[in-house]
C-alpha cells in the first residue's frame, strides 16, 4: 500500500473532511482535515486502520496563514507510510478538540502543544503542566512567534511549586529523583509505595529546558542546526542531526549523494552500537552486576577511538549537513573500523553467551517492568521496548533511510514483554549492526560526500523523517522558511514516548524493580526535554539562591563574543 | 594471674588484628574484584586512605536524630569488635570465660540492630526503605547460624565458645551429616551476612541509596564503613572457627598465619561471589533464607540423634 492507496482508503471513509492534500512521495502523505472532523479520523486511522501514532505537532503559523496549525502524526509500518493530518486553527480561537482519549499516547503531546504554542486540545483528561517550570506565568507560550527567544516574562515567580497528586490512601510518596544514582540527569518521579509495592508514580520531568527549537525557528540557519541538533543527546546526537538533515532534504526535494548516505548509515550503526554496549552495562550497574558493567565499557571503547579517528571525537561527530556529511571514511579508516567490528564481534559472542546462561540475571529480569501489546500499542511505544513485545517495528526496515534499503538485516523481535526481552533484543542487535555496517563497507560507492547546494531552500514546505534510533524511532517534523530558517521544527525522540509508558510498566512492583523498569527503556531525559547541564566551576563555598544563580548564568552568556 | 594476662594479651592481639587488617582485606577484595573486571583496581592500601579521610572530615549532625546517629555508629564498631573478643583468632577464645555461645548470637544481632537503629534516626523515606528490608533479612537469616552453633552445642553438650567453636559441628560419631549440611548452608549464605552482593539488598546503592547509610558522612560515616570492613573479617574468621578450625593449636605464630591463610580463603570466595552475581530483591533474599532455613533444621535433626 503506497501513500496514495491511504489516501484513497480515507477519502472514501471522509469524502467532505479532507480540504487539501499533498503527497510528496510515495511514503509521504500531508492532509489538511476540517477541523469539527479530528477526533473522528484519527479514531479511524488509529484503530480501524491501525496506524502507529507517532506525535502531534503545533505551530504558530499566524504570520504566513493567519492561523494556528496542529499536525497529528502517524505512521503506517507494514506499508511504509508516515501520514500528517493537518487542522487550521483560528488565530483567535486556539482550540483543537483532544486525541488524548483515542490515542492515550498524545497525552504529553498535547500537553506540550497547550505549553509551548498555547494551543488547547478541549476535553484532554489530564492538562497538567508538562514542560514549562513551575513559576511561568499562564499566558506566555514561549515557541509563539511574537515571543522573542532570549524573552523572560517579567511575572515569573520562582517561588511557585508543582501541583503534586496526593498519594493515594495507604501510600507513601517515595521522591524518585531529581537527583538519583541511577538517574543520569535531573528527572522527578513521585512514587506512590504501600510497602515494597510500587501503586503509581507521578513524573516531573523537563527541568532543564534548553528551548532548542525556539533557536532553530530564530537564530540558526539551515547548516548550523544540525550540530545543534547533535547535542540535544549525549549518546544518539548523530541521530537528530541526521534525521533534521532528512527532513530538510525531503522538505526541498533533495536527496544527498550516496556516499553520504552510506557513511550516515555507518556513523549511525557505529552509534547504536555503542550505545548498546552503554545500556548493557548501565543496566548491569543497576541490578548490581557490576562486572557485567566494567567488561561491556571495555569492549565499547575501540569504538569511541575509531569514532574519534574518523570524525574527530568521540562522540558528538558533527557529520551532518543538509545534502551531505562532513566527514569521508578513507579506505584507512575503512580497515581500523573493520578490525574494531571484528573484535568486538567476538568478544560480544562470549558476553551473550553468559547472559543468556545466567539464572541469576533472569531472576531479577523477567517478568519485570512489562509492557504488553496493548500498552504499546496505546503508549505508543517503541524501538526495542516494541520489539520485546512482539511489535516488529524498526524504522531502518518500515521507513528506509539513508543506505539500509541497500544493506541486509534482521529486525530482532522478541516476545516476552519484560526487561529480559529487552535485554535479549539489545544484545543480539548488536551483531546486526556490526553486519550492516561490513556491508555498508562493502557496497560504498565512490563519489562526493556532499551536495553542491546553490539556491536557497523553498519556503512553507513541509518534511518528516524517522529515524531507527539505539532507544527507537526518533521522528523529526520541519516546516522550510524565510532568512534561510525553518519555521518550525519539532523533535520527537523516542524517550518521548517510552517514558509515558514506564508508570503502567511500574505499577504494582517491587519497589526494587523500579530502577531497573525504568532503566530497560535507556531513557534519555535530554532527549525529551532537549536541556543541558550548565556546569558552574567557583572555587570557593557558597550557596546560591535561585536569583543569583541565574544572574551568574547571564552573565556568562553576555561574556560570551 | 598467668591466666588472665594471656587472655589479656589474646584480646589486644584479636582486636589489632581485626582493625589493623580489616582494610587491607577490604582493599585486597578491591584489587580482585577490578582484576575480574578488567580494571586496574585501587592501591591495596587505599581502604586505609578511605577511613583516614573520612575521619578527618568535618563531624556534621544530620538527620532527625544526630544523637542516635552518633549511637548507631558507635554501637556498630563497638559490637563487632566484642564480637573479635569471642572468636578464636589463632589460638584459643580470648573472653571465654566471659560468655557463651548465647552472647555470641546476641551481639552478632546487634550488629544488624546497629543499622535499624542508623535507619531510624535518618529518618529519610530511603533510609526507611532500607530498615525494612534489614529488618526482614535479619529475621530470616540470623536463625542459620544460630542452627549452626546449636549444632556444635548439641555434639559437645556445653555452650562454652571454646567447645563449639573448635569443629565441633562435625561431631565425634559417624559421618558428620548435620555439619556438612551446616557447611553448605552457610558457605551459601555467609555473602548475606557480610552483606555484599547479591544480597546487600537493605543499601542497594541503585535503589535506594546506600539506605540507612544516606544520610552519614564525615568521622560517623567511617566508623560504620570500618565495622563493614570489621564485619567481613570477623565473620570470616568466625566462618574459619565453625568449620575448619585445625592448626590452632599449633605454635602461636604460625598457627596465626595458618589462620589468616583461612580466611583469606573465604575473603577470596565471598569477592568472586560478589563479582559474578547481580543483586538480589528483597522477596527473592528472603525465599532463598527460608530454603537454607529449612536445611538447617535437617541439619538439626541429624545432630540430635548424633549424626
Amino acid at each position: 500500500m503506497s501513500a496514495r492507496d491511504v489516501l484513497n482508503q480515507i477519502k472514501g471513509k471522509f469524502d467532505g473532511t479532507i480540504l487539501r492534500m499533498d503527497v510528496p512521495e510515495d511514503n509521504r502523505l500531508f492532509l489538511y482535515i476540517r477541523k469539527d472532523k479530528i477526533r473522528d479520523l484519527v479514531r479511524y486511522v488509529f484503530r480501524d486502520l491501525d496506524a502507529r501514532y507517532v506525535i502531534s505537532i503545533g505551530m504558530d503559523d499566524r504570520p504566513h496563514s493567519g492561523t494556528f496549525l496542529v499536525a497529528h502524526n502517524f505512521a503506517f509500518d507494514k506499508d511504509h507510510v508516515l501520514l500528517s493530518l493537518l487542522v487550521n486553527l483560528p488565530a483567535e480561537y486556539p482550540k483543537i478538540d483532544t486525541i488524548s482519549d483515542i490515542v492515550p499516547g498524545a497525552n504529553w503531546a498535547e500537553r506540550e502543544m497547550r505549553d509551548l504554542v498555547g494551543i488547547e486540545a478541549v476535553g484532554c483528561p489530564n492538562m497538567k503542566r508538562l514542560v514549562l517550570p513551575d513559576g511561568w506565568p499562564e499566558n506566555c507560550h514561549p515557541l509563539r512567534k511574537d515571543v522573542p527567544w532570549n524573552f523572560v516574562p517579567p511575572e515569573y515567580d520562582e517561588n511557585k511549586e508543582y501541583p503534586f497528586d496526593e498519594a493515594p490512601k495507604g501510600c507513601v510518596a517515595v521522591p524518585f529523583g531529581p537527583f538519583h544514582p541511577t538517574l543520569d540527569e535531573p528527572e522527578h518521579f513521585r512514587l506512590f509505595v504501600e510497602g515494597e509495592i510500587v501503586r503509581g508514580c507521578e513524573y516531573r520531568g523537563f527541568m532543564v529546558h534548553r528551548g532548542i527549537e525556539k533557536l532553530a525557528d530564530s537564530v540558526l540557519t539551515y547548516n548550523e542546526i544540525p550540530m545543534l541538533a547533535e547535542r540535544i543527546c549525549g549518546i544518539c546526537g548523530c541521530v537528530h542531526s541526521v534525521v533534521y538533515a532528512q527532513a530538510v532534504e525531503q522538505a526541498a526535494a533533495i536527496k544527498a549523494t550516496e556516499r553520504a548516505e552510506f557513511i550516515r548509515t555507518i556513523m549511525l550503526e557505529i552509534e547504536r552500537l555503542h550505545s548498546h554496549l552503554l545500556w548493557c552495562g548501565l543496566a548491569s550497574h543497576i541490578l548490581g552486576f557490576d562486572t557485567l558493567f566494567m567488561q561491556s565499557f571495555r569492549i565499547r571503547e575501540p569504538l569511541m577511538w575509531i569514532a574519534e579517528k574518523i570524525t574527530g571525537n568521540r562522540k558528538t561527530y558533527s557529520l551532518c549537513l543538509i545534502g551531505g556529511v562532513r566527514w569521508d571514511i578513507t579506505p584507512d579508516l575503512s580497515r581500523d573500523l573493520r578490525g574494531v567490528l571484528d573484535g568486538i564481534e567476538k568478544e560480544w559472542i562470549r558476553v551473550a553467551d553468559a547472559v543468556k546462561g545466567d539464572k541469576n540475571v533472569q531472576k531479577r529480569t523477567r517478568g519485570v517492568g512489562v509492557a504488553d501489546k496493548k500498552l504499546v500499542k496505546e503508549a505508543a511505544l517503541l524501538g526495542p521496548i516494541a520489539r520485546a513485545s512482539g511489535v516488529a517495528i524498526d524504522a531502518r526496515h518500515d521507513h528506509p533511510y539513508a543506505a539500509y534499503d541497500k544493506v541486509e538485516f534482521d529486525v530482532v523481535v522478541e516476545d516476552g514483554c519484560d526487561v529480559w526481552s529487552r535485554l535479549m533484543v539489545r544484545v543480539r542487535e548488536v551483531f546486526q549492526s556490526i553486519r550492516i555496517i561490513r556491508q555498508c563497507l562493502e557496497k560504498m560507492p565512490e563519489g562526493p560526500i556532499q551536495l553542491k547546494l546553490t539556491d536557497e531552500l523553498p519556503a512553507g514546505r513541509f518534511g518528516m523523517s524517522s529515524i531507527e534510533a539505539p532507544r527507537g524511532e526518533s521522528h523529526h517534523y520541519v516546516v522550510t522558511g524565510e532568512n534561510n530558517r525553518p519555521r518550525r521544527w519539532r523533535v520527537r525522540a523516542p524517550t518521548y514516548q517510552n517514558l509515558q509508558g514506564v508508570p503502567a510498566m511500574i505499577k504494582d512492583q517491587q519497589l526494587a524493580d523500579m530502577t531497573i523498569s525504568l532503566g530497560s527503556i535507556d531513557p534519555c531525559f535530554s532527549c525529551t526535554d532537549r536541556m543541558e547541564v550548565v556546569d558552574i566551576r567557583t572555587g570557593k563555598m557558597k550557596i546560591y539562591s535561585q536569583e543569583e544563580l541565574r544572574k551568574l548564568v547571564r552573565n556568562s552568556e553576555a561574556g560570551r563574543p | 594471674m598467668n591466666h588472665t594476662l594471656t587472655t589479656i594479651l589474646l584480646a589486644v592481639v584479636n582486636l589489632a588484628l581485626v582493625l589493623a587488617l580489616s582494610p587491607l582485606i577490604e582493599g585486597i577484595m578491591r584489587k580482585i574484584t577490578a582484576r575480574v573486571q578488567s580494571r586496574q583496581g585501587p592501591p591495596i592500601r587505599q581502604p586505609y586512605y578511605d577511613l583516614l579521610k573520612l575521619l578527618g572530615k568535618e563531624d556534621i549532625e544530620s538527620g532527625e536524630t544526630p544523637l542516635m546517629q552518633r549511637f548507631a555508629a558507635y554501637l556498630s564498631l563497638a559490637t563487632i569488635l566484642s564480637v573479635a573478643l569471642l572468636v578464636p583468632m589463632g589460638g584459643r577464645v580470648p573472653l571465654q570465660s566471659g560468655g557463651d555461645s548465647i552472647l555470641l548470637i546476641y551481639l552478632l544481632t546487634l550488629c544488624g540492630i546497629s543499622s535499624l537503629v542508623a535507619a531510624l534516626a535518618a529518618g529519610s523515606t530511603y533510609s526507611l526503605v532500607g530498615m525494612s528490608r534489614e529488618m526482614m533479612a535479619m529475621m530470616t537469616l540470623e536463625p542459620l547460624l544460630a542452627v549452626a552453633i546449636v549444632v556444635g552445642a548439641i555434639h559437645t553438650g556445653s555452650l562454652r565458645l571454646d567447645d563449639v567453636l573448635g569443629g565441633s559441628l562435625y561431631g565425634a560419631g559417624a559421618f558428620p551429616w548435620a555439619g556438612l549440611i551446616m557447611l553448605g548452608v552457610l558457605v551459601f549464605s555467609l555473602q548475606a551476612f557480610v552483606g555484599r552482593v547479591p544480597f546487600d539488598t537493605a543499601e542497594a546503592e541503585t535503589e535506594i541509596m546506600e539506605g540507612p547509610m544516606i544520610e552519614y558522612s564525615g568521622p560517623k560515616l567511617a566508623l560504620f564503613k570500618y565495622a563493614r570492613m570489621a564485619k567481613l573479617f570477623v565473620y570470616c574468621a568466625l566462618f574459619v572457627a565453625l568449620f575448619a578450625p585445625w592448626g590452632n593449636a599449633l605454635v602461636y605464630p604460625l598457627s596465626l598465619v595458618i589462620f589468616l591463610a583461612k580466611v583469606f580463603g573465604v575473603v577470596l570466595l565471598v569477592t568472586l561471589i560478589a563479582a559474578t552475581h547481580a543483586r538480589y530483591r528483597i522477596d527473592q533474599v528472603v525465599r532463598y533464607y527460608a530454603g537454607l532455613f529449612a536445611l538447617s533444621l535437617v541439619a538439626l535433626v541429624f545432630a540430635v540423634n548424633g549424626l
